[in-house]
């Protein structure tokens, strides 16, 4: 169903040209994993406060407030460049079995983090403070962890050959 | 001396070769890097935005950095651990690397870095430290470990 598409963005003459530009790939791969760094580092100390494992002195809506814009830059650099990455060799995305678990995993993290936002933190007074918050807060913090964690090692794991299909 | 003799040893080195014959080990080492990067970087930014005069407000620097420490040496020991396996791997590719070389020049000048100058500005009591110095405290550790990150990238891409 997707194949399709798939084929006429691989055909599409900016894409060849991003394919085939010495240094495209490189820059643009490059500027991912630093916003890659800024997104998901900063989530992650987001994340250990929620969890109860670190930060544990600082308020959970004062890390919320103060991180959430560097978190969203860090978001935006990655989808631009990630999505570059992808117009330029979807092909070679099309048939692995890793591209499409990382995209999975991400539509799970981001369905996490607008539950957890939506629900979850309308309370946040109530568990501001506390050093171990609640288990769904918890809970939640452990998700996000393990699955922007799955997010990066299935992006690394792209880069090889194994469980692709043409 | 030239170098060169000896990273042909080690590349012919019963380790490095029990290493390379494993077609999976590599990328469990890269990705176990990678995920060390990430929670290194979080610790730093943590730290850093605040020097620089964002981030976190309503705690005293000297705990944020306090609370970020563990993250910061832990995750620093798991990529040493993933990283020098990485070097054995493929010690010609390494050796022949403008940006391996870059990357070793850097890296232990920002370790050094980060555990004094960075930590004593961070532990100093509020106020000692006057904000244009903090601020540069914070860009310079920004700096050198934006860089680090770019050459260990670029030895992947253009070596």
């Amino acid at each position: 169903m997707l194949r399709p598409l798939f084929e006429f963005v691989d055909a599409l003459p900016s894409s060849i040209a991003l394919r085939e530009s010495v240094y495209g790939y490189t820059a643009l791969l490059t500027t991912h994993v630093l916003s890659m760094c800024l997104f998901a580092g900063l989530v992650i100390m987001m994340d250990l406060r929620l969890a109860g494992f670190g930060n544990k002195k600082t308020p959970i809506s004062e890390i919320q407030k103060r991180l959430f814009p560097w978190q969203t830059l860090g978001m935006v650099g990655s989808t631009i460049t990630g999505v570059l990455l992808f117009y330029g060799q979807p092909m070679r995305y099309y048939g692995k079995v890793f591209y499409w678990s990382k995209i999975a995993m991400m539509i799970l993290a981001l369905l996490n983090l607008l539950y957890f936002h939506l629900r979850t933190y309308r309370s946040v007074s109530q568990w501001d403070t506390d050093i171990s918050p609640p288990m769904n807060v918890r809970l939640a913090g452990i998700i996000s962890l393990v699955l922007w964690a799955a997010v990066v090692a299935t992006g690394r794991l792209t880069a090889y050959d194994w469980l692709t299909y043409r | 001396m030239s170098l060169l003799p000896v990273v042909e040893a080690i590349e012919a080195s019963r380790i490095s070769t029990v290493m390379r014959q494993d077609p999976y080990f590599s990328a469990v080492v890269n990705v176990i890097h990678l995920l060390g990067l990430v929670i290194f970087a979080g610790s730093i930014l943590i730290v850093d935005l605040r020097l620089l005069g964002g981030g976190i407000k309503k705690q005293p620097l000297a705990q944020v950095a306090r609370d970020a420490q563990p993250w910061l040496i832990g995750s620093l020991i798991l990529m040493l651990s993933t990283g020098i396996p990485q070097i054995l791997l493929t010690p010609t590719k390494q050796y022949y690397s403008q940006w391996f070389w870059l990357k070793m020049e850097i890296l232990p000048i920002a370790i050094i870095y980060t555990f004094t100058v960075r930590r004593m500005v961070a532990q100093a009591a509020e106020g000692r430290v006057r904000p244009v110095w903090r601020m540069l405290v914070g860009l310079v550790s920004i700096a050198m470990w934006t860089v680090v990150p770019i050459c260990g990238r670029l030895i992947g891409l253009l070596s």
